[in-house]
């Protein structure tokens, strides 16, 4: 570990991030402000979910770290490469063999165990942030449960395309009282977040703040009765394993116009490739 | 010194804050905490002065409640963790507590605003008795459907936590420790007493 402390982070750092998540857990879907450390990656690619994940792994956690579902990708690759040399952890790529998952953009396909604890990496943890500039602003439309701009938001949608175009970082309620943003998530995973067995972390490095569904937590897409909440949908199954379950990635093969459509989630491809075999 | 440190700091404590997070996330769950041994005199187990030496250190601030310092607690917490001690409750990020401390008059403790509902105080509470399956039951997040939970005579505790529904997000959570045992109860959580016990607004409060 050349002389890092255990997980990179010091202990009175992770201790202050502990007992920021503790408050998050309790109230769920609240952004507890913390103090984010500077990292040795730039913003934009983790690092508050890397100090959640540094605060909360143990030499015992088997460690996976996703990039929109890929385990293969530069920043998962970096990331878990980064967790084995400051923790000397043992990291996988199996879902189901990981105590700590950190992810960015995705939940995994494979479902998730009571024992698990899945870490969001967050670039904007605010959900009103882009119909509401003010900090200031937002944070007293929080309080005051003060969300009707975020149906408009939505309705303005409907106005313009017939339907509700949002396709990622889908706003969320999380049980009946904070509207919260479920990170750049495909809206194909909102469904997963409610009533999970595994409890699930949010960390926005840059904006320092940190946020927790808790697991057996109601979690609702907002929507509209005429206008339901719809996940995304395939003509076709997963080119690779023929899985018609997951969310499929858009591949282009050549340049004329050909294509196919893949697993974005790496391990339950490759799992389900194995299976047919 | 009588009290123990955690043998191992770095590993020990973030076990512990496992723990106590598990606990947190699954309300009325129980956790076994006996890491780290504490005097026969003193008023609290392992599993409470594990979690202090956890989450505690230069930037808390500590309240205990009178009659708790018993075996040095309030000169070991400072000496292992380095954590501030105040005279009045409201300014505690941490009180440790015991059921009869919450009888009227109640310590008045901070409870956050609706802007910034973390700056509250997290009550350490330490129990007679503490197990699953219980007369008090809770629902909300982290509970599948209903879970039973039994902390002896507490009800001041139970009635003052079960208020924090009707504030929410205000309130304060409560970690409950008995021996080597421990458990939590969120801001979030939903409880219901013993039939009898509960006043009538605390049951309109769990049945939504």
């Amino acid at each position: 570990m050349n002389g890092y402390n255990f997980a990179y982070l010091d202990e009175q750092t992770k201790r202050m991030i502990r007992r920021g998540l503790l408050k998050a857990v309790a109230i769920p879907g609240y952004q507890v402000p913390f103090g984010g450390r500077e990292m040795p990656m730039p913003y934009g690619w983790g690092t508050g979910g890397m100090q959640l994940t540094a605060s909360i792994l143990g030499e015992d956690d088997v460690l996976k770290v996703i990039d929109q579902g890929a385990d293969d990708t530069t920043n998962a690759v970096s990331i878990r490469a980064f967790f084995e040399r400051v923790a000397g952890v043992e990291t996988t790529t199996a879902t189901a063999e990981a105590d700590v998952i950190q992810t960015r953009h995705r939940i995994p396909e494979t479902p998730l165990s009571a024992d698990q604890i899945l870490v969001f990496q967050v670039p904007i943890p605010e959900p009103l942030r882009f119909i509401e500039p003010s900090e200031e602003e937002t944070r007293v439309m929080h309080a005051l449960e003060e969300y009707g701009v975020m149906h408009v938001k939505l309705y303005e949608d409907i106005a313009r395309h017939g339907h509700i175009a949002t396709t990622y970082a889908y706003p969320v309620k999380v049980d009946g009282r904070y509207v919260t943003d479920p990170s750049p998530i495909p809206k194909f995973d909102n469904p997963k977040l409610h009533m999970s067995e595994a409890l699930m972390l949010f960390g926005a490095g840059r904006e320092k703040r940190l946020y927790a569904i808790p697991p057996h937590t109601r979690v609702e897409s907002l929507d509209f009765e005429d206008h339901p909440f719809e996940i995304q949908a395939w003509d076709e199954p997963c080119a690779l394993c023929g899985a018609r379950d997951s969310f499929l990635d858009e591949v282009i093969t050549d340049d004329v116009g050909g294509r196919m459509f893949v697993c974005s989630d790496t391990d339950y491809c490759q799992r389900r490739q194995e299976e047919v075999a | 010194m009588r009290w123990q440190g955690f043998s191992d700091p770095v590993q020990d404590g973030q076990r512990h804050f496992r723990r106590v997070l598990a606990a947190m996330a699954e309300p009325g769950t129980l956790h076994d905490a006996a890491a780290t041994a504490v005097p026969e005199d003193a008023a609290i187990g392992p599993a409470l002065w594990a979690t202090l030496l956890s989450l505690c250190d230069l930037d808390t601030r500590l309240w205990i409640a009178p009659g708790l310092e018993a075996g040095g607690l309030a000169d070991a917490v400072t000496f292992h963790t380095g954590c501030r001690k105040v005279a009045t409750p409201d300014g505690a990020d941490f009180a440790l507590v015991t059921p009869a401390t919450l009888v009227d008059p109640a310590p008045v403790f901070a409870e956050g605003s609706d802007a910034y509902p973390d700056r509250s105080t997290t009550l350490l509470v330490v129990l007679d008795a503490l197990a699953e399956g219980g007369p008090w039951r809770l629902t909300g997040p982290g509970i599948p459907d209903t879970r039973g939970l039994d902390v002896g005579e507490a009800t001041a505790l139970m009635t003052r936590l079960a208020a924090n529904r009707a504030r929410f997000p205000q309130g304060l959570d409560a970690i409950l420790g008995c021996g080597d045992c421990l458990a939590a109860i969120p801001r979030s959580t939903r409880l219901a007493g013993p039939v009898s016990a509960t006043p009538e607004e605390d049951r309109t409060c769990t049945s939504q």
